[in-house]
């Protein structure tokens, strides 16, 4: 078990180093620090101006040795002004002294983003709780409503519920986040269209909106009026494809032998659904679920631009248009934590579940 | 002129879809008419769920193919006075034009329901072969790491993972922007990319005829010919009778998409060749002496196709919800093309004051995803039975 | 005293032009007079244009307190004189204060300075530094303090530094030019051009240059010495701001303004349907700024609706530098194979003026009035047949700004349905600024300056750094540079007209409309009508 988690580990720290490094390319490209030098020192400056700012800034060494220097192998670098200022990499972080020590990954530093004037491990992690809030909201709605929908489903296969609730789920899957969120929005949180002016002329409301179409205000305290909708928006998407592979492996269960045999016994159906089928038949989904953590990530970027949340999502989204170098880097490496972990996670929980398979 | 009632509405659009009908009751009658003769496309008919699925896709695929006779405007016109109109409005001088736009008008003026029917060939010329390529890619990776195992695995699998590990919206954001466009990378990435289906096409031939070198010659020789001239086309834009071609943005697409998609289905095939490897008929064949390119392409291949061809509809309605992410983030295909994405994103700022211009195309999308989840169940299903 | 140097125009030219339309029966009387007081003329003036005696009515005397919310860009800060945005100035207005402050009936107000003087030929600036004020630290403000500021603003090598070009004719090698600034007591100071440049005040009320501190140091947030009645509390980009009224310190405008006690700024991004779920929440109480189809959106929802009538637009210019566009007849054909009143139309919501193609517009006081250009898209497409480009396929790029790309394609429409091949191309916002200046084709948005040889100054003149068309033309140089000496905007009228009609026989951009721009505000907050230059004033704001 430890030099599986060993070698687990080992996997994702490789996994980080090319990912990063890609990533690293691809915003270092000349075309793209250019964009950044115009975002930073005033949109319309003059070629020279660009060159004189990346000069200025540090961004004129080779890419390997500035990655070297972000991963905090290379020794940062280090620019004396003309009136005798000392510029660097390591002085806005460690004072004048420290110019031209190592300062980066490996020295607990994760750079500074040039989009939010702030450093950058202060920044991800702020957004993080944000997102964490709405992930923990997510699962908690989609969660049991999956679990609910494809074992409904999957008990009686091929029965009416069955047909309907299966269709339910297919059109979930069918309906991308940035559809539902704007129906939802239009539907729910419009003073002019949908439900909310209906119920403010019956007298059963007094707000002008029945919810809240922007999460903003979340972030100073979260309601039932201002999180529903980015919170449903996530989980209806990403929940049929959880209730389908539920209710598959329901119904594989439901045709085992012990299964007809409780039900030969004279088990009620509930209870054999309950005390019988439910734990062999819960096994696929928590992989699944485990996995789809990841995958909600897309949606997360989706939902909280459109409801403006700052979480990690807008992050990314803001980081990426920006060209925010630092900040997209650690960016990456945290979906690349947080995929490689939930893999490990969903295979661990695999084992804990099902007695019959072993780790080698 | 004056303003269309809803019923008016949709007697004319049905009127226009004219084509769209006669096709879908033909590939219907014959279909079913002849379902027992067609293998695992025949057995679709037994299963309603199926047959829904399939009609949807049926008629969007018609609505693409007769986009040209369907729509009343020039998706890309834009006419005075018809800034926003709700549906049935009538033009205010039509002229030799089509009198009403049907479903309205968008912000700018054009025709809701000729662009949501253009778009449909937006869609479906870009998803499935992006889509297609994913599979051939794919299949072409996945078939010899699940055979062969050891180091080609492992190097395959981390390479497919490191993939996969990146949120597909910060790697959308890396490889569509036009900083990227100007240099070589979507090139290059096409290069490799696309010369994977022509490698796979030539294997697969000459994996089968290889024991007859005349035919092989013709086969091989053949498709490489065909292979390598749109490879230059797509790829570098080179083509020299200017057949095959791809705007530069498209191709930076194309390729994103295409990147994402293909480690997924490299997974799927790699997990059932492994499963498949140690079947009988497999071992047969080794006794045979068949080479091991034969194997993976005319044994393993052939009994994966089920799962394969159900995960094919489902990505290809994957890739329609990508694309639409795409134009979400303003990164889409073309600036005034009339893809359901970009339209959806263009309309859905003004959704609470004019649904129309957003709605159409959203149920479109919706539809299409859905025909295709339908269709690959259903499909799934079918296959799972015998 | 000359017309950019009184300090109140009695009515704003809009306002006359719409009086003349109402008269002429094209614009009914309630219109009219929202339009016109809109455009800050008191309504009794208004209803003096057009021949009526006003009704009675009541003043407004401000009220103190309250907090005011403002949906609002907030981008990270950074030197004052680097601003590109104006929502940066925004931020800081409380206590960054100018020199003089552009008014949005076109008027200037001193702020800092009480008054100014200038010679003859524009040559010579006597500047009265404001007697009475003093930095929230306690320094007294004196006329070193603004020599320091105009240093400040003559240094090229700070890269960004954009009021380098509105100094040029008090600089010299990148700095501020030896003698060019002459401080005669605490409270005088004297200015030395090198060149007659009858823009010099008029620029000292553009958002970058705010006057600050001698011990600046490049953060305005960080260090906030300034002369205003407000101080930050807190900035996050991409999130929000919050400023309060400074209890230490003396405004030298005591009594006038700084009623609010708070301002919250709150950025929620580039989408206005995300501003109107905010406003619908009772998030946000005012809008920066409203734009399109949201105009009628935000006063469905109750709020109010202002409006600024600008010299702000969108150029749709050629390069000429860039083939095929170097031929004349190509960028006349294409001039002509659109209709800017269509443009205007479908392309920006018709919330402004029709433009004349040559970049002067109606209310910058020297306007020379035209025909409007010629519109005949058959005549556009033999044009460049002759020209022989009738099977050339030409691209129009531009920002992905929405009203960017909705003119332009409009445009583009409209060139297609003339038989001309055409494609689009948009850029995200961010990249499209790499290369503005040497796209063949392109669309740039263009900020309002009071007067109309300002852009021409900085945008078509041979060889000027934003010179985007690459337009180089001897008679049209000259002509400029004599209309820069004649400070007197009638007689500058005469040689404006030459100018005008250059431009338009060159071909040199499709300039569809002039802006109209729009705000939207909760009833009972006042003097926060739109600013024609975005300017947020809040520290005169009030709400009852």
């Amino acid at each position: 078990m430890l030099l599986f988690l060993a070698r687990r580990i080992g996997v994702m720290l490789v996994t980080a180093i090319c990912l990063t490094f890609v990533v690293f390319y691809l915003t270092n490209l000349p075309a793209k620090l250019e964009t950044l030098a115009k975002t930073q020192a005033g949109t319309r400056i003059s070629d020279a101006e660009v060159a004189r700012w990346l000069d200025r800034h540090g961004y004129n060494q080779p890419m390997l040795v500035r990655y070297g220097e972000w991963l905090g192998v290379v020794p940062g670098w280090v620019r004396e002004e003309p009136d005798g200022t000392i510029r660097g990499r390591c002085v806005g972080v460690r004072g004048v002294e420290a110019a031209g020590e190592r300062c980066g990954i490996l020295q607990g530093y994760w750079g500074h983003s040039t989009r939010f004037r702030a450093p950058v491990g202060e920044v991800i992690g702020a957004r993080l709780g944000a997102t964490g809030m709405l992930m923990l909201w997510v699962l908690i709605v989609m969660v049991p409503m999956a679990l609910i929908v494809g074992i409904l489903a999957g008990m009686r296969e091929g029965s009416r519920t069955d047909r309907s609730l299966s269709t339910f789920a297919i059109a979930s899957t069918a309906t991308p986040e940035y559809v539902s969120g704007v129906l939802f929005i239009a539907l729910l949180a419009s003073s002019t269209v949908g439900l909310s002016p209906l119920l403010n002329q019956w007298g059963l409301m007094d707000a002008p909106v029945l919810f809240q179409g922007n999460a903003r205000s979340a972030l100073e305290g979260i309601t039932f009026w201002n999180f529903t909708l980015p919170v449903m928006t996530i989980a209806l998407y990403g929940m049929g494809y959880i209730a389908r592979i539920t209710r598959a492996s329901m119904t594989e269960v439901m045709t085992q032998q012990y299964i007809r045999t409780a039900r030969l016994k004279g088990v009620t159906f509930p209870n054999i659904v309950l005390k019988h089928a439910l734990r062999n038949a819960l096994i696929a989904p928590f992989t699944v679920i485990m996995l789809q953590i990841p995958w909600l990530l897309n949606g997360v970027v989706i939902v909280e631009v459109l409801f403006s949340y700052p979480g990690f999502g807008w992050t990314l989204f803001e980081a990426a248009v920006n060209n925010d170098i630092e900040l997209l880097l650690a960016a990456s490496v945290v979906a690349v934590i947080v995929v490689l972990l939930t893999q490990l996670i969903s295979d661990i929980g695999y084992v804990y579940l099902n007695p019959r398979i072993r780790v080698t | 002129m004056e303003q269309l009632a809803w019923l008016s509405i949709i007697g004319r659009i049905a009127q226009q879809l004219l084509p769209v009908w006669i096709a879908l009751i033909v590939v219907f009658a014959l279909s079913i008419r002849f379902k027992r003769r067609l293998g695992l496309y025949g057995k679709l008919f037994d299963s309603y769920v199926g047959m829904v699925g399939f009609a949807l896709v049926m008629f969007w695929v018609f609505t693409a193919i007769f986009a040209d006779f369907i729509i009343t405007h020039d998706p890309l016109a834009q006419l005075r006075g018809m800034r926003n109109a709700p549906p049935g409005s009538a033009l205010p001088t039509p002229g030799a034009q089509y009198p009403h736009y049907l479903l309205g008008g968008d912000s700018l003026a054009r025709d809701v329901f000729s662009r949501a029917v253009m778009g449909a060939r937006e869609v479906l010329t870009i998803a499935p072969f992006a889509a297609m390529i994913s599979f051939m890619i794919g299949i072409s990776l996945g078939l010899p790491a699940g055979y062969f195992g050891g180091r080609l695995d492992t190097g395959l699998t981390f390479l497919a993972n490191l993939v996969l590990a990146f949120p597909v919206i910060l790697l959308f954001f890396l490889l569509v922007a036009p900083e990227i466009q100007q240099t070589a990378i979507p090139t290059v990435m096409a290069g490799i990319l696309f010369l994977v289906p022509v490698l796979f096409v030539m294997v697969l031939l000459n994996a089968r005829y290889f024991t007859q070198p005349l035919k092989r010659n013709l086969f091989v020789g053949a498709a490489l010919l065909v292979g390598f001239w749109a490879y230059s086309g797509l790829a570098f834009n080179a083509d020299p009778l200017g057949v095959w071609g791809m705007r530069a943005n498209l191709l930076n697409v194309f390729v994103a998409v295409v990147f994402v998609n293909a480690p997924t289905v490299f997974r799927i095939v790699r997990g059932i060749t492994m499963d498949i490897r140690t079947r009988d008929y497999v071992a047969a064949a080794q006794t045979r002496g068949e080479g091991p390119w034969y194997i993976m392409m005319w044994e393993i291949l052939p009994n994966a196709r089920g799962p394969l061809i159900v995960d094919f509809c489902l990505r290809i309605g994957y890739t329609t919800i990508l694309l639409g992410t795409l134009g979400f983030f303003g990164l889409g295909v073309s600036p005034e093309s009339p893809d359901w994405g970009s339209t959806i994103n263009d309309g859905r700022r003004l959704l609470t004051v004019y649904p129309h211009p957003a709605l159409v195309p959203a149920l479109s999308l919706m539809s299409l995803v859905l025909g295709l989840n339908l269709l690959a169940d259903g499909l799934r299903e079918e296959s799972l039975r015998d | 005293m000359t017309d950019f140097q009184t300090a109140k125009r009695a009515v704003h030219p809009a306002a006359r032009m719409y009086a003349r339309e109402c008269l002429e029966g094209k614009l009914d009387r309630r219109e009219f007079l929202t339009r016109a007081t809109a455009l800050g003329v008191s309504a009794t003036a208004a209803y003096g244009l057009i021949g009526l005696a006003a009704p009675a009515a009541r003043a407004d005397t401000p009220q103190e307190g309250g907090e005011l919310r403002i949906q609002m860009d907030i981008r990270a800060q950074r030197d004052p004189r680097t601003w590109d945005w104006s929502e940066l100035a925004n931020v800081c207005r409380g206590w960054l204060e100018y020199m003089v402050q552009y008014e949005r009936d076109g008027s200037l107000t001193p702020i800092l300075l009480e008054s100014w003087e200038a010679n003859e030929d524009a040559t010579e600036y006597t500047l009265n530094i404001r007697q009475g004020v003093t930095w929230n630290n306690g320094d007294p403000f004196t006329a070193e303090d603004v020599a320091h500021n105009f240093e400040r603003w003559a240094d090229a090598s700070v890269e960004g530094n954009s009021m380098v070009s509105r100094m040029v004719a008090i600089s010299e090698d990148g700095r501020l030019r030896d003698g060019a600034v002459e401080v005669v007591d605490e409270h005088t100071l004297r200015l030395h051009l090198d060149r007659p440049d009858i823009a010099m005040i008029v620029n000292l009320a553009d958002y970058p240059a705010a006057v600050v501190h001698p011990s600046f140091d490049g953060d305005p947030i960080g260090n906030p010495i300034g002369t205003g009645p407000y101080r930050p509390v807190s900035h996050q980009t991409g999130i929000g701001a919050v400023v309060e009224r400074n209890p230490d310190h003396t405004w030298w405008n005591e009594g006038n303004g700084a009623w609010l006690d708070r301002i919250e700024f709150i950025d929620l991004g580039t989408d206005p349907s995300a501003w109107v779920a905010s406003a619908e929440g009772d998030e946000i109480d005012m809008l920066y700024e409203t734009t399109g189809d949201f105009l009628d959106i935000f006063t469905a929802i109750g709020m109010e609706q202002t409006e600024a009538v600008t010299a702000a637009t969108l150029a749709v210019r050629f390069n000429q530098e860039s083939p095929p566009y170097d031929n004349r007849d190509v960028r006349r054909a294409l001039q002509m194979a659109v209709d800017n009143e269509t443009v205007l139309e479908l392309g920006y919501n018709d919330q402004g003026v029709v433009a004349e193609n040559h970049h002067v517009c109606p209310i910058h006081p020297e306007y020379a009035e035209m025909d409007p250009p010629e519109y005949d898209p058959d005549a556009a497409r033999e044009m460049l047949e002759e020209a022989g480009f009738g099977d050339y396929e030409f691209e129009l790029i531009s920002s992905d700004e929405s009203f960017h790309t909705a003119t332009c394609d409009n445009v583009a429409a409209q060139i297609r349905a003339a038989g001309i091949t055409i494609n689009r191309t948009i850029l995200p916002g961010a990249t499209f600024w790499n290369d503005w200046l040497t796209y063949p084709f392109s669309a740039t948005s263009w900020a309002m300056r009071p007067l109309g040889v300002q852009v021409l100054n900085l945008a078509y003149r041979s060889g000027e750094a934003w010179n985007e068309t690459a337009f180089s033309n001897e008679e049209f140089d000259e002509t400029l540079a004599e209309a820069n000496g004649i400070a007197d905007a009638d007689e500058r009228r005469e040689v404006m007209a030459r100018l005008q009609q250059i431009m338009r026989e060159e071909g040199v951009l499709i300039q569809p409309y002039w802006r109209s721009l729009f705000r939207h505000a909760r009833p009972g907050i006042h003097n926060a009508e739109m600013h024609p230059t975005f300017e947020v004033h809040y520290q005169y704001y009030w709400k009852s």
